[in-house]
């Protein structure tokens, strides 16, 4: 019985968190167009970000506010430069979203190398909240408590954001059609920018949360990219909501398997994927 | 009062040359047709005239001020609305949600509310069903809501590329009747249709485009009895 509220505490903070990062890189695929397999490594920056912050003696969620800033504009800038350049560029659409991902893992290596030349390659960490509560009968510490619980209530604002505010409803209007979107008066190329910017804050946010309960390291990046790329195939491309559930779902087999054994959770993962394709190409959401 | 003047405008994708020494003139409170057979370049012409197309020469003027260099998006706010052919709605957004939308500019936001209850009152089939998706609507009540959505802004001018297309006879008379109506309540409309009988009835004036030229224009009155366009396009 305790086995099993540990894996379900477990499988929701795992989950929490893999839902942020897909909700990011879906958005940045869905309205933006680009598969963007760089979105990792704004993971890792802001665990990294947040680490040395701590280490200056800034709190933690402190730090957690002050990464959003800095990855939103990282990502804002990348797009209004570079990617509205290959833009301009590549011609067809079709052209820009494959130009698109292979900038992504140029950026995906430059962003890694970059850390690695700064930090090294061995894990870090620091110490944030470790006590433990006893949640009926599970030993649970506190900051993955937290972690859930801003995981949880960021999820939430951010879909309350896309549903009821208007730069919210005009980015889901872009992603469903730019041409009349613009006739409309909305700027296709600004909401754009913006949808990166905020995929990269998503991604951020997540880093931010993992480094408050587990140590981080320069390569983590990739890792999470394959997650966020299962979720968001899971979930069903450019959709939102699918990204949640998928990402929770993700999160309880990984849960589970870690409970079972660890090294076959990818293996796992991948199934769900390959069944999933089978019976519903589309995804779970897919329109 | 000229509200829409298109002088001498050229217009090429490429090498090639779409439209041709194109000149027209809409007028305050008038239905303006402009009919012509698929690939006579009436809709490179509203695209020229909504900034999604750059024109290679020749100018438009909207209440006597250039509309040239204007970006697409900044057209709605000039009081010009542009239904593209389809209307192109938002399908996975509600009814309500694609009205919104239509009032989406900084100035008109605060006032959506109040313009989708005009809009309800115009089109009342569209409050029954303001939650569900637009997907989920037939063609003719997919037109009526890209009106409805086109109406939201409050624009001075309506550009209308082939609202009839696609449409049951029935609806067509009904969108068509609508039309009217704008016109009555001082609204400008400029009416892009290959439906050239239909739209001969509502309108006051007609240009014919015919390979990227005007080729005739006039009062719908007196271009109704022109030999040429009873042979060509009414088929008598």
């Amino acid at each position: 019985m305790i086995t099993v509220l540990n894996i379900i505490i477990t499988g929701l903070i795992m989950g929490g968190i893999y839902a942020l990062i897909s909700m990011g890189l879906s958005l940045q695929y869905g309205v933006a167009k680009i598969l963007n397999v760089s979105h990792g490594e704004f993971i890792m920056i802001a665990a990294m970000l947040t680490w040395v912050f701590v280490g200056l003696g800034i709190h933690p969620l402190l730090a957690l506010v002050l990464c959003c800033p800095f990855t939103f504009c990282v990502g804002f800038l990348l797009h209004i430069t570079i990617f509205r350049w290959l833009n301009i560029n590549s011609g067809t659409a079709a052209a820009y979203e494959s130009n698109a991902m292979l900038l992504c893992f140029g950026l995906y290596f430059i962003f890694s190398n970059i850390a690695m030349q700064i930090w090294g390659s061995n894990p870090v960490g620091f110490q944030f909240m470790e006590k433990s509560v006893n949640l009926g009968g599970a030993i649970i510490a506190v900051n993955k408590i937290i972690v859930l619980i801003i995981a949880l209530a960021v999820s939430i604002l951010f879909y309350l954001f896309l549903s009821h505010s208007r730069l919210g409803k005009s980015i889901r209007a872009a992603s469903q059609d730019p041409v009349a979107a613009g006739m409309l008066g909305m700027n296709i190329k600004k909401i754009m920018a913006i949808c990166f910017g905020i995929g990269a804050v998503l991604a951020g946010i997540a880093g931010t949360l993992i480094s408050m309960y587990s140590q981080v390291n320069t390569g983590m990046g990739m890792g999470y990219t394959m997650i966020a790329l299962i979720v968001v195939v899971l979930g069903g491309m450019g959709s939102i909501p699918g990204s949640m559930i998928g990402g929770m779902i993700l999160g309880f087999v990984g849960s589970i398997f870690g409970y079972i054994e660890p090294s076959l959770s990818m293996v796992a993962y991948y199934l769900i994927i390959l069944v999933l394709l089978l019976v519903k190409p589309k995804g779970l959401m897919g329109r | 009062m000229s509200m829409l003047e298109v002088k001498n405008l050229n217009c090429s994708y490429g090498n090639v040359q779409v439209l041709w020494d194109v000149s027209l003139e809409v007028k305050e409170a008038e239905i303006v047709a402009l009919l012509g057979a698929n690939g006579a370049g009436k809709t490179t012409l509203l695209n020229c005239i909504t900034g999604l197309v750059k024109p290679t020469s020749g100018s438009i003027s909207f209440l006597g001020e250039s509309l040239l260099g204007t970006p697409g998006d900044k057209i709605l706010e000039k009081g010009i609305s542009y239904l593209p052919e389809g209307g192109r709605m938002f399908p996975e957004m509600s009814i309500r949600e694609n009205l919104e939308m239509g009032a989406y500019p900084k100035g008109m936001w605060k006032n959506r509310n109040a313009q989708i209850e005009r809009m309800f009152e115009l089109f009342p089939k569209l409050k029954e069903r303001q939650k569900q998706t637009a997907s989920t609507l037939s063609g003719g009540e997919k037109q009526m809501l890209a009106m409805a959505r086109g109406l939201m802004s409050g624009p001075k001018l309506c550009l209308f590329d082939e609202l009839s297309y696609g449409l049951a006879p029935i609806m067509v008379n009904e969108v068509f009747k609508i039309v009217k109506m704008l016109r009555d309540n001082g609204i400008t409309v400029l009416l892009v249709e290959q439906n050239v009988m239909q739209s001969m009835e509502i309108a006051d004036r007609a240009y014919v485009l015919e390979n990227g030229r005007i080729s005739l224009e006039g009062r719908c009155a007196d271009l109704i009895n022109n030999d040429y366009v009873k042979k060509a396009y009414l088929g008598l």
